[in-house]
């Protein structure tokens, strides 16, 4: 039998060579998301640790907010499994452009431009991969953020003032704070709560893991605050939290608060969305818009005020 | 990945890569030095896992096409490709037995606990966990402190979920202050109490008032990491005219 190699000593004095050219694709990757995201000024993770929260809802109105307020606008649906940005927006059945510089995405209301997995599907059409994805969660992992790199990397989104990025739903060692993580120079997250305790209690645990992968949380949007009936007019309470005092121990303003507007839900559920800036509830989403604005330029307000 | 001839003491070239079967890849190797050649040849899951990196093994010779990756293994029908790597397995490992049969439980050991078929439940009872995640021995109710009644009735009023955060950072203030007893007081200075171990001046505190509320933590963590850059533990006047000075810069 030929004698034991000491494997150690003999990669000592090898040279790694990337012949396969795997190490050189995977870093002209990350330089082409680099290019695409460098005309755009601030990118914004909207993210919340509990679903049906209305995370969609808050991240559309606030895209439209910014537009309104001058700014040029993208909206990511990074929701692979579940996209219903281009539904509420009415652009539902349109698809990206593809060309040899990349996908044009389609403009909706207040000139969006928006990128969804919506677009890939056919109606009621879940997302359905090739292959043995079957038998490993780790493989459709891996898959998942390479097709979430593809729309960073492959959309044209050209010159904007403000990205948001829908996040799917989850907690900690799950997909959205890695997901913000693959945005180069992020400036930040805003999350997304209801005042129920339990939504709460999931949302913290999001803000402590996205806080340990070095994401800047820039603050709390409390959805579903109240809700007012549309036949008398009363308001009232949907939940029985305490968002104020979970800012107060996650060290994190508290951004604004959204009724429950079901008028408003419905023309998003129609893809007809309601725009009029004069509406109450859209009046929120605006006066949000406006401090999300201050905390991204708070280097001059610090300059300013100080 | 990399091989090495062992003979030569020298990394293998990769020289090219065939498709040998339905979702399976060939890729081939040869020693440069004693000409050797192998082969690694894949099973669908590897080769998915190649695919999934959206890379061509060896290069590209024509650039990827937008959307190259979803576009290609999005599935066009809702049983194709399904089963391929459980197939696989059944054919090349199980020997043509149904391949869940190997994932079966099997009977516990004398001295084992029975797991329930999870394969993770004997480690999470070695580190003292339940299933949950949860410790699986209450922890001690009792504190340390001694909390006044108003400081309790405070703490008491907060939400259940807001509750633990809240006790656990007063205590580690009141800890590392020395004090025995939580009041009212304490509870309130924990509150201005900076993470970093500053100390904050009178007057540095009333200029900070002067930033809108929803933005006033955000520049009490820069003010602090400018006095951090400059030694400093204690936040002063000076240190908020440096800040300002610094982001006098961005206007």
């Amino acid at each position: 039998m030929a004698p034991e190699k000491d494997l150690k000593a003999i990669l000592g004095k090898l040279k790694y060579s990337d012949d396969a050219k795997v190490v050189q694709q995977i870093t002209e990757q990350t330089k082409q998301v680099h290019a695409r995201m460098a005309g755009i000024k601030y990118k914004i993770a909207v993210m919340s640790g509990k679903g049906g929260v209305g995370k969609s809802m808050t991240t559309v109105n606030l895209a439209l907010a910014f537009a309104r307020q001058g700014g040029r606008v993208g909206l990511l649906d990074v929701d692979l499994n579940g996209p219903c940005v281009p539904r509420m927006l009415g652009l539902h059945g349109q698809s990206l452009t593809m060309t040899s510089a990349g996908a044009i995405p389609p403009v909706g209301p207040l000139g969006l431009k928006v990128a969804s997995m919506d677009f890939f599907l056919g109606d009621a059409s879940p997302v359905r991969w090739k292959g043995p994805m079957d038998v490993s969660p780790v493989w459709l992992g891996l898959m998942e953020m390479n097709v979430i790199r593809e729309f960073l990397a492959d959309v044209i989104w050209g010159e904007l003032d403000y990205l948001l990025a829908d996040l799917p739903p989850g907690a900690a060692a799950d997909k959205p704070p890695v997901i913000a993580g693959f945005i180069p120079d992020l400036a930040g997250a805003i999350v997304v709560t209801t005042p129920s305790e339990v939504a709460s209690d999931v949302v913290q645990k999001s803000v402590t893991y996205a806080r340990d992968m070095g994401i800047k949380v820039l603050g709390i949007v409390e959805n579903m605050s109240e809700y007012r009936c549309p036949s008398c007019g009363e308001v009232n309470e949907l939940f029985e939290g305490n968002t104020e005092a979970m800012c107060e121990a996650l060290d994190l303003p508290l951004l604004g608060r959204v009724p429950f507007d079901r008028k408003l839900a419905r023309t998003f559920d129609k893809g007809q969305p309601l725009l009029d800036e004069a509406y109450p509830t859209i009046q929120r989403y605006q006066e949000i818009a406006g401090r999300i604005r201050t905390l991204l330029d708070y280097k001059k307000v610090l300059a300013d005020k100080l | 990945m990399k091989f090495v001839c062992l003979n030569c003491e020298t990394y293998m070239n990769f020289e090219k890569v065939e498709k040998p079967g339905e979702g399976a890849l060939g890729v081939f190797f040869g020693c440069p030095s004693c000409n050797a050649k192998f082969s690694m040849v894949t099973n669908p899951g590897e080769t998915q896992m190649v695919s999934s990196l959206g890379v061509k093994l060896g290069g590209r010779t024509v650039a990827a096409e937008p959307f190259e990756m979803t576009r290609g293994t999005l599935k066009d029908e809702a049983l194709a490709g399904a089963g391929q790597m459980g197939a696989y397995l059944n054919e090349k490992i199980q020997g043509g037995q149904p391949v869940a049969s190997a994932a079966a439980p099997t009977a516990a050991k004398p001295g084992e606990k029975a797991s329930g078929g999870c394969p993770f439940s004997a480690m999470v009872a070695e580190m003292g966990l339940t299933t949950g995640g949860k410790p699986g021995q209450t922890a001690s109710a009792s504190s340390e402190f001694t909390w006044t009644a108003d400081a309790k009735e405070k703490l008491d009023r907060l939400p259940a979920f807001v509750k633990p955060m809240v006790q656990s950072s007063v205590e580690a203030y009141a800890r590392k202050n020395g004090f025995t007893s939580i009041t009212l007081q304490v509870m309130d200075d924990s509150k201005n109490d900076s993470p970093n171990g500053m100390t904050w001046s009178r007057e540095a505190e009333q200029r900070l008032e002067n930033i809108p509320d929803f933005i006033r933590p955000m520049a009490r963590k820069e003010i602090e990491r400018v006095a951090k850059e400059r030694g400093l533990a204690t936040i002063t006047a000076q240190v908020m005219d440096e800040t300002k000075d610094k982001f006098m810069k961005f206007m």
